[in-house]
Formats: C-alpha cells, structure tokens, sequence
C-alpha cells in the first residue's frame, strides 16, 4: 500500500503539500478543472535564457472547482518551483482567472506560496503583480469574494504580500508568513542590526501567522493541516462581499492608528504587549486553542485591506 | 648535577608571573590580554579549546590580542580551527605551526593560508589521535580551556558540553604545563566537579557562557524523500540483516532520516528492540521520537547540543549524567567507544571514487576530519565478539576457520548518487588526492579508507563490498549503485547484474521496498516543531531553527 495514500487530508500538512496536494484537499472531489495545464507547456519564455529549468505549469495551477458545493475559481502556487516566484506565464494565468471571476462573477481561492517576483523576468513579473491586483479589485468591486490562504514554505512575500492585502479575507496558519520585503532584504539593505535574518524565532514573531493575525494583517487562525484550510475557506467564502470607499477609508484609517501605535517597536513581542496580551511572551508556544483564546480579547480585526 | 624537575620549576615560574596580574587564581578579564603576555613563551604549544562544538572564545580573543613582538611562534595544538580568531594568529604572526583536526567554518581560509604559507602544517588528526599526541609528542606547555562555572579555588563545572576538556587538563596539567580556564560565572559551589581545582591554575569571568554550535542539529523540514528511499534501504537491507544493536550515525539528513524512521518504519518491520538499542553520539534532536517511542536503551556523547539540556537531563535512564542531574559528556571515552564498541557507523560523505575511498574534501576547502574516521574505522585491536561483527567478518573471509577469523565492523557510506548543486557522488579522482599534490603532503585526507568501507547505499541500492572476491568486482559493486553520475553509466551492466544476482548489489525492490513509498509522512517528525512536541517541550530549539 502506498503510504501517501493511507495519509488522509486531515493529516496533510499544508505547509509540506505542494500546489496539487493543497487543491486536491481543498476542493470538492472530482470537482477541478483546471485550465491551461501542463499539457498546454505554456512555459516560461525567459528561463532558458538562464540555463534554468522551465516547470510546464510555469509553477501555478488555476482552474474552476467546487468547494462545500459552491462553484469557485481557484489557483495555487507551487513554492517548490522558483520559490512560487511571479514570472510572465505565472503571472498571466492568475490575472486572466480573476478577469473570468468578474465575469463569471465567480468567487476565487488562492493559495499562496511565493516569494514574490522572479528575478530572471523582473519587468513581466513586476507588470504582472500590477495587472493582478487591478483584476483583483475589479473582481472585487463587481462583488465576487477573494479568499487568500498562506501557509506554505515559501511564505508570501513582495508581490504577492501586496496582492494579499488586497484580498477579502487572508487564512493564514502559524507556519505562514506575510510581508512585502523578505528577512534577507531587509538585513541586506538596512544592515543586520535593523533585523538579523538568521534568527528564524524574530522573522516568526514579524512576520508570521500568529503575529499577523494579532495585528489584523490576517482574518483567520488555522492549524497546519489541508482540512482546517479547507473548513476557513468555506467559512470566508459565506462571508459578506461588500467592497466600497467607506471602508476602505475606515482601514486606512486603523492602518494609520496602528502605525502609531506601534510604529516604534523592535519586535513582534513588544507589540503582543502593548495589544495587552497576558501571556505575550508565550505567544510562539501557545497551541493553536489558547492562542486564539488569548487572542479573541486582544487581536486588531482589519477593515478590509490590510 | 642533573636536574630532574626544570618542567615543574618552570611552570612555578609562570605561575608566579601570572600572580601579578591576579588575585588568587581569578584573571580579570580586561587584564587577560596582559596576563596571558606573562604566562605565554614565544614558542610554547597551546592548546587552545575548541573543537565542533564548544568554543573557548574568550581566551581566542584575547590570544589573538597579544603582541606578536613579545610572544610570537606558537605551535598550536587544538581539535578545532573554528573561530576567525584561530587563523587571525597565524595572520598576527603570533603563532607559527598548527596541528588540529577539524575546521569547519574556516575551511576554506585555512586552505588559503595553508597555500599561501602562512600556516606550517604539522598534521591534519581525527580526534583521537591528537588526544593521544597530547600525552606523546604534544604535550601542551599552556591549556586555554573552557567551562560553565569555577569556584574560587578553580574547581570547574564543565556542565553538558565537557567534551574535549578532561583531556586536555589531563595532559597538560600532569604533563607540567599551565592549565588556564574561562568560565560564564564564578560561583561559590560548582554544581558538580568536573576538574579538580588542584589540575587548573587560573580562572576568567567571561561574564557568559562559552560559544556552542549547534552542529548536531538537523531540521526534518529539509529531509528530502529520495533521503527517506536510502534511509529505509538501511534499515531493511542492513540493520535489520546484521542485527545492528550498537552503532554510531553521522550528522547527514540521511542518517537524520533514518532516526525518524526508527518510530514508523521500522516499527512497523517488528525490529523495536533488535536494533538501534544503543549508541555513541551526540543527543540528535531527531532521534527524539525513537527514545520517546521506548527504542533506546542508552547513549554516550562526546557533547551536548544546543537546546537539549533540559531533555537530556529528563532522561537520565537513557544520557549519562552527573550527580547534579545534567549531561556528562567526554570525546574522548564517546571516540573510543566509536571505534571499539560499536558494530556499526554510518554517515555522509562528499566524495566516493572507484575503489571506495572518501573524501569531504574540496579543492578550495580543507576541513579537516573531526571524529569520523574513528567510528568509521575497522578496529584491528577489537577481540570481543558480536552477532553484526561477526557476520561481516564471516561475510568478508568465508574461507578462514571461524575461531581465526577477524569480525569486522560495518563501515557505511550513504548518500544520494547527485548531492547538494547536483555535484555527483561518485568520482574517478577524489579532490583530496588534487590537494595533496597541491600542498605536497605526504597523505592524502582520506576520511574512510576503502579497506574500512563495507557498504554503500544510494537511492539506487545496497552494495555489499564485503561480498566482492577481486578488484574487478569491487569496482562493479560501486559502479552499480552510482546512478546516472559518469562513474555509474560506466558500469559493466552484465557483471552488475551478476552481482545482483549474488546480492553484492540489492535494488529497492529485490528488498521489497517500493520507492514512491518513501514518503515524508513516515517521518515521525517533520519540523523542528514536531520535535519540541514530541519532547513533551524539553527540547528548546535554538532562535534559528524554529518557524514560530
């Protein structure tokens, strides 16, 4: 017996899945279809002038589905192939989904796990983050629900931390990470006294699942595994779709509250404290239960964008 | 008159000189720089402590302070070249002649200095060996030494990582010399003595705890499955044929894997109890889930690991420890229990040519061989008997009548056929033997000898290099199980397979395992999370290897 296949979602761990396994447990079975697939090979135009590998899906699946019986559009990044990074091809097939979306008006799930911009195709991939996020709020504006989840190994960073911001509703699990410039970056440009990018516990604690879901920079807490993902999704596509100027200027103003309130801290721990959370050093070893236990009294909720 | 004690004598008079900058046996620690210029000689062997591990970084410090006018010609003697500081004395001119065994992080600056003759190289040792120098031909004159407390009378608590200490004191402060520690605090009751205060003639406040590298410390996040395939061929196709009880694992993620395959696996095969029962190594954070699960009986360490010392103090059935409560380890007793109690030692390597050599060697880096090459050596003074020693010996020797036959123990190498940036593992000429030409060294850094390497496995299979009768074969055996490297798409595919028929070679599938098996579920831990869960929380990982 296959031991893969003995392994049931519940058990698959989100942040080891790839872009496949992650729809497979996420999705209605039987329910995908998916478009412009492998067997198309439309791969990445740019790579081989690098000598690198092309992957024949360009490292993003999309496709229609069904999830809880509703009928959605749905597309996962595999954080395997480039680090999930946006390239020309990659880029397209995520803006062309969110196009349909509008049209179909047609919910969209999309699973995150990126790096942000493919260096080697920085000009598409940096056009293409741009024609991603106008799709996006187009989508949204014509009133269609764009669910974001974020748990994989590569994180979603730059682009795609960007593009997240702009979702209805962001899942994220404590493995997760969210932010536009990358531990590395940052310590590259700012020097490693601003943020050592070795210490993997400070990155976690600035960028991760639980200190983005205490600062309102996430919506929902999941534990890594397929299922949980699978139950928040349905839970954010029933939420309210409403996207409009009001809130938007009520976001931006808590955006704004936040950035003084906390504007002058070194660490995720000085904010869980200012947040007036009891046990803030613990945050990191708190199971999944006391976490949102500690949390439900304390967390920010976001507006909307984030 | 002949003088019988002009060692003795002249390690009063050191002493004497270090007073004036102490009180009592206490070194300040910003007079340390003016201190050791007193108690030093151009020209003295220092043994500096540091090895893969733990690190007497202060006194590194201050050594590389010193002014190379007034103390310039050092031979240093010392396990490790680790900290930039070690090479910055030969760069000072402070010290002259080096003889070490491990370098990993300065690698590649060691090998520029060496090619640049900044460096007079005695010898590269395994451990072993240059402990045993330290009591022949090199025995130190001063020992900078590390601990985690003193009392005022220079009794030291060398806590969890004691490691190299014992014996460095044990020469250097029988053998006449000045014995010179750094400890994080001065208390007035260590909590247990490791080194009498009478063998240690001075104590600095570093003020913190001595630098440790958490070197044994492998994340299953990154353990790959092809890592998984050759981790199950081990434990089918060798552990479990030999009946491997008693064994010591190198730090690859391979060998990782098969420690987090021990709870899952090889469970599931019926062997809890018939393998893996007890070890010489360090406390891997991955073999957790096996002690927890009952597979363990026990363990001996030649050092801690960063993050383990609540857990190990917890499981005193399992870690020897001291009369306060924590780790007591020892390098020196953990090596020779290696090389001579020990059936079996698997580990990784970086290069394997054709007859079965291997290297970790690369052009551009020398870093020395640690402690390997004890374990992974066939033991020529072992005379006790086991089943697994036994049966390679009977294996390599079928001919010699039993009562006259030598055992020999199981000598592994494991590896995937392409490593790290697709570099393959199999080579016709090893870059050690390149280097050696190179710095015209009488030896070429070999870390196991073919004549010691009894198996090899890969993703593509086993080779038993025990069963091979000629040269030929031997060449075969390797050959058939290097993949698609130059060296395997080389091979004699009918003699390969003639072997295979003779179980020389033994595919995945002639041992009943199916690759696409080789899952990351059968992981018993996948993350660093997982071990600090399995741990009961015990296990505090350091900062860089948590994502939480």
């Amino acid at each position: 017996m296959n031991a893969a296949s003995a392994t049931p979602h519940a058990r698959l761990s989100w942040f080891e899945a790839g872009a496949r396994e992650r729809l497979a447990a996420l999705l209605d079975p039987g329910s995908f279809e998916e478009f412009i697939g492998p067997e198309k090979r439309e791969i990445s135009p740019h790579l081989k002038i690098f000598d690198l590998p092309a992957q024949f899906d360009d490292g993003i699946v999309v496709g229609g589905a069904r999830i809880d019986g509703a009928p959605v559009l749905v597309a996962a990044q595999e954080g395997r192939f480039m680090g999930g990074a946006f390239g020309e091809v990659h880029g397209a097939k995520l803006t062309g989904l969110l196009r349909a979306a509008k049209a179909l008006k047609r919910d969209v799930v999309i699973a995150f796990d990126t790096g942000g911009v493919r260096l080697q195709e920085a000009n598409a991939g940096e056009l293409a983050i741009s024609e991603i996020i106008r799709a996006l709020v187009e989508a949204r504006t014509a009133g269609v629900r764009v669910v974001g989840l974020i748990g994989g190994r590569a994180g979603c960073y730059g682009g795609g931390g960007l593009i997240s911001g702009c979702c209805s509703t962001l899942v994220v699990s404590e493995q997760g990470r969210i932010s536009v410039s990358g531990p590395e970056v940052i310590e590259t440009n700012k020097g490693v006294e601003e943020f050592d990018s070795r210490d993997r516990a400070l990155v976690w604690r600035t960028m991760g699942g639980k200190h983005r879901y205490l600062i309102g920079g996430a919506d929902i807490f999941v534990d890594d595994n397929a299922a949980a993902f699978r139950d928040a999704a349905i839970v954010a596509l029933g939420r309210p779709a409403g996207f409009d100027r009001k809130r938007l200027a009520a976001e931006q103003a808590r955006l704004e509250r936040r950035l003084t309130r906390f504007g002058a801290d070194r660490d995720g721990r000085d904010v869980w404290r200012e947040l007036g959370l009891t046990q803030a050093d613990a945050v990191p070893e708190l199971s999944t239960d006391a976490f949102l236990h500690q949390a439900a009294d304390h967390r920010e909720t976001a507006d909307d964008a984030r | 008159m002949k003088q019988w004690d002009l060692r003795g004598k002249a390690r009063q008079a050191r002493i004497a000189d270090g007073m004036a900058h102490a009180a009592g046996k206490i070194v300040a620690a910003d007079k340390l720089v003016a201190f050791l210029e007193a108690v030093i000689l151009s020209g003295d062997r220092v043994c500096l402590e540091g090895d893969n591990q733990k690190q007497a970084d202060l006194l590194a410090r201050a050594l590389a302070q010193v002014d190379p006018a007034k103390i310039h010609d050092l031979h240093m003697i010392q396990s490790g070249v680790v900290l930039p500081e070690h090479l910055d004395l030969f760069d000072k001119g402070v010290a002259r002649r080096l003889d070490f065994s491990y370098s990993g992080p300065q690698s590649a600056r060691i090998a520029r200095m060496l090619f640049g003759g900044k460096i007079e190289l005695g010898a590269i040792h395994t451990y072993l060996e240059l402990f045993a120098r330290y009591f022949i031909d090199l025995t130190p004159q001063v020992a900078l030494i590390a601990a985690v407390s003193a009392d005022r009378d220079g009794n030291l608590y060398t806590g969890p990582n004691t490691e190299d200490t014992p014996t460095v004191v044990e020469a250097t402060s029988f053998g006449n010399g000045l014995v010179i520690a750094q400890v994080g605090e001065i208390v007035d009751r260590v909590p247990r003595v490791d080194i009498p205060g009478d063998r240690v003639h001075f104590v600095v406040d570093a003020g913190k705890p001595f630098y440790v590298e958490p070197l044994f410390t492998r994340d299953p996040a990154a353990i790959t499955e092809t890592q998984i395939l050759t981790a199950m061929l081990a434990i089918k196709g060798l552990y479990q044929p030999y009946g491997v009880r008693r064994l010591n694992h190198g730090i690859g993620f391979n060998t990782a894997a098969i420690e987090l395959l021990l709870p899952t696996y090889a469970e599931r095969l019926g062997l809890k109890g018939k393998i893996c029962t007890h070890w010489a190594l360090n406390p891997h954070p991955t073999l957790i889930p096996a002690i927890e699960a009952g597979w363990v009986e026990q363990i001996h360490c030649f050092g801690s690991e960063v993050g383990m010392d609540d857990y190990l103090r917890a499981r005193s059935d399992i870690f020897f420890t001291g009369s306060d409560g924590s780790l007591r380890s020892n390098r020196a007793f953990s090596q020779t229990a290696g090389l001579y109690a020990c059936d079996l030692f698997i580990g990784s390597t970086l290069e394997i040519d054709l007859k079965g050599h291997s290297s970790t060697i690369t052009p551009d880096r020398i870093a020395g061989f640690g402690g390997a090459p004890n374990m992974g050596s066939d033991a020529r003074g072992r005379r006790h008997p086991s089943a697994p020693w036994l049966q390679a010996g009977q294996e390599a020797d079928p001919d010699t009548p039993a009562p006259l036959r030598r055992g020999r123990k199981l000598v592994v190498q494991i590896g995937e056929t392409f490593g790290e940036a697709n570099a393959p593992l199999f080579v016709e000429k090893l870059s050690a033997l390149e280097l050696a030409e190179k710095l015209s060294l009488p030896l070429a850094p070999i870390m196991v000898y073919a004549d010691d390497t009894t198996h090899i496995i890969t993703e593509e299979g086993i080779a038993n290099l025990l069963l091979c009768r000629d040269k030929d074969e031997h060449e075969q055996a390797i050959r058939g199980v290097a993949g698609f490297t130059e060296v395997g798409r080389q091979r004699d595919k009918k003699m390969v397979e003639r072997l295979r028929e003779r179980k020389v070679i033994q595919r995945p599938e002639d041992l009943g395992i199916d690759p696409l098996d080789a899952n990351r579920s059968l992981l018993a831990a996948r993350s660093i999370k997982d071990l600090m869960l399995a741990s009961g929380g015990l296990y505090r990982p350091p900062s860089r290897f948590r994502n939480w």
